[in-house]
């Protein structure tokens, strides 16, 4: 991998998710020439246009058909080319599940889906355009890696980790220009494997995506409070990280997990899955976008009614502790 | 192409393949079998993997093999039949159809090693990603082709025309899609179902088109095949042929209760005697 572009952080984090992905992408490929980028007619909005420009033969772009897009990726994959397909999250996941099911899924094809605008950032676009249900959606289909990345360093690793990785995997992109950076300095980043982002023995939060930034808040505030507070970087949703669970649940009273997601087959639902198999381990709150469609509003309204800030998250960790 | 000798001993492939299917259909008993897509297929199969395509059973990874995508994977059986008579699969193999733990289910299930290059059966999707793997071909720049299987019914399939539009976009001219006419799908007449013009339809998305009025004479497939192999338009090439369903069995011919359903010992009995009097 190349050197940690650290000179970028300030303005990618200003910029958001997607200018993340698409420097990322450029960046990427100057160092793998198998690799490709396929679209569905989202080129300026994913910020494609300097991979297209700039390498013009590995870009491709299948119209406005996502289920085709998946398919024409997995036929890349078949014989070997490294392609990312690059959607947004409220489409792609949930319209081509079959594809992502029958292509690369069953066939365990080496093949990238990276989704830009998970969660509720399109706020005034309405519900059509929120991305609640992705992680559930490929969660549940065999062979597949889900990872939602923290902060802008985190994108650009994990788009690097991802094509070393054999096999299919699901990027969430989540967080919107101005989210935090989380990492200022180079770091260890290793798929399926949790960062502890900050020790604590009290209440645990396990976020994943750009809600760092909120738990880590929630956990200072906690923590003035006398309540020593964990918080867990979750960054791969499958496989979950087992050992930093077991760890969790050993030191920890209360667990509250963070995502922008219905409590459904996202993150918090793959923590309880595993937590159910034991005996005595603490209580579990989901901070989430809860099991419903939205209010309309924009992405700090929607957060806030949701309680995925950092003061809705330390009022639900403190009512439960 | 097409000479006599070849097109004889394709002819002696088709009668041994069309054994295989109603043997390997009737040894899945009440599982049941898709008789009739695999009996309209026989013909091109057999072309392709006995004369058309470049490939190596004793070397199912060759790297300038031609591709074979059966899209329309519930007619299986066709494909196993090609594999079994080429070598891909042992003879043996033909007890174990849709039997515990076999490698012949019901769909094509992705397997190089005995000649299955992907997945398949969730319709339209195969051929899909075999517009993908001729893409992979023209950026690896090799020089093989990809042939693709495509039922008629499976052309309801939205994801069909998303593919075909994108396939003549990057003028896969190294693809070429045969859509098995048979008229029949599994509730009914496609004409009954989805009366759609399928050369305007395909000539729309960009592809060079060519009609088989007979999709089970082998001398007209070796023609098509051979032409569109060859063709130098550029484009993506469909050949449109029309089949007859349940090809060869007297009570399967255009029926459509045997698209998919259980053979008993009489109509087994009576199957095989009619491929033996042939």
């Amino acid at each position: 991998m190349s050197n940690a572009p650290i000179d970028k952080l300030k303005e990618w984090s200003k910029q958001g998710h997607r200018n993340v992905l698409g420097d990322s992408l450029v960046m990427l490929a100057a160092e793998r020439p198998e690799m490709c980028t396929v679209t569905a007619d989202l080129t300026p909005t994913a910020r494609l246009t300097g991979f297209r420009d700039t390498y013009p033969d590995r870009f491709f772009d299948v119209g406005i058909a996502e289920q085709n897009m998946i398919d024409f990726t997995a036929g890349l994959a078949v014989e070997g080319v490294l392609p990312y397909a690059v959607g947004l999250a409220a489409i792609v996941p949930m319209r081509p599940a079959e594809q992502m099911r029958v292509t690369l899924g069953y066939m365990n094809l080496n093949a990238k889906v990276v989704c830009i605008e998970a969660g509720v950032r399109f706020g005034p676009l309405g519900n059509t355009h929120y991305a609640m249900d992705d992680i559930a959606v490929v969660r549940a289909i065999p062979n597949f890696t889900v990872i939602s990345p923290s902060d802008p360093l985190q994108i650009y690793k994990t788009i690097f980790a991802i094509a070393d990785h054999d096999g299919p995997v699901y990027v969430r992109l989540t967080g919107g220009p101005g989210f935090p950076v989380m990492y200022p300095e180079d770091f260890d980043f290793q798929i399926g494997k949790a960062i502890e982002y900050k020790e604590g023995s009290d209440v645990a939060f396990i976020s994943t995506g750009s809600m760092l930034g909120a738990a880590v808040e929630a956990a200072n505030t906690l923590e003035g409070k006398g309540i020593s507070t964990r918080v867990v970087d979750m960054h791969t949703i499958k496989p979950i990280d087992t050992d930093m669970l077991d760890k969790v649940f050993a030191e920890n009273k209360l667990v509250v997990t963070v995502e922008e997601h219905t409590p459904i087959g996202g993150l918090g639902a793959a923590v309880a899955e595993y937590k159910t198999g034991f005996e005595n381990t603490p209580k579990q709150v989901m901070a989430s976008l809860g099991d419903k469609f939205q209010k309309l509003g924009d992405y700090a309204f929607l957060l806030k009614e949701n309680g995925l800030t950092a003061a809705g998250l330390a009022n639900l960790a403190e009512a439960n502790f | 192409m097409g000479n006599n000798n070849t097109v004889e001993f394709i002819q002696e492939k088709c009668a041994v393949m069309r054994r295989d299917v109603i043997e390997m259909g009737y040894i899945a008993g009440g599982r049941g079998a898709h008789f009739g897509p695999a009996l309209s297929s026989i013909e091109i199969m057999a072309s392709l993997f006995f004369n058309i395509m470049n490939h190596d059973p004793k070397n199912p990874t060759m790297p300038d093999r031609d591709r074979f995508v059966q899209s329309k994977g519930h007619a299986c059986l066709s494909y196993y039949s090609a594999l079994i008579e080429s070598g891909y699969i042992a003879k043996d193999q033909k007890s174990t159809f849709k039997q515990d733990e076999s490698i012949l289910s019901g769909h094509p299930s992705r397997n190089i090693e005995h000649g299955i290059e992907i997945s398949s059966g969730s319709l339209g999707n195969g051929f899909a990603v075999a517009c993908g793997m001729a893409k992979a071909a023209k950026i690896k720049k090799e020089n093989h082709k990809v042939y693709c299987l495509v039922g008629d019914g499976e052309c309801n399939e939205g994801i069909i025309w998303e593919a075909a539009m994108n396939g003549a976009k990057n003028k896969l001219d190294n693809l070429v899609a045969i859509v098995d006419r048979n008229g029949v799908q599994l509730a009914g007449k496609t004409s009954d179902i989805m009366d759609v013009d399928l050369v305007a339809l395909w000539k729309a998305a960009g592809w060079e088109v060519l009609v088989l009025e007979d999709g089970n004479d082998l001398p007209s497939i070796l023609e098509a095949l051979e032409k569109m192999k060859n063709s130098k338009s550029g484009k993506p090439h469909a050949i449109i042929a029309n089949t007859t369903k349940g090809k060869g069995i007297s009570f399967m011919e255009g029926s459509i209760n045997w698209h998919a359903r259980v053979m008993n010992k009489e109509q087994y009995e009576q199957a095989i005697l009619e491929l033996e009097s042939n």
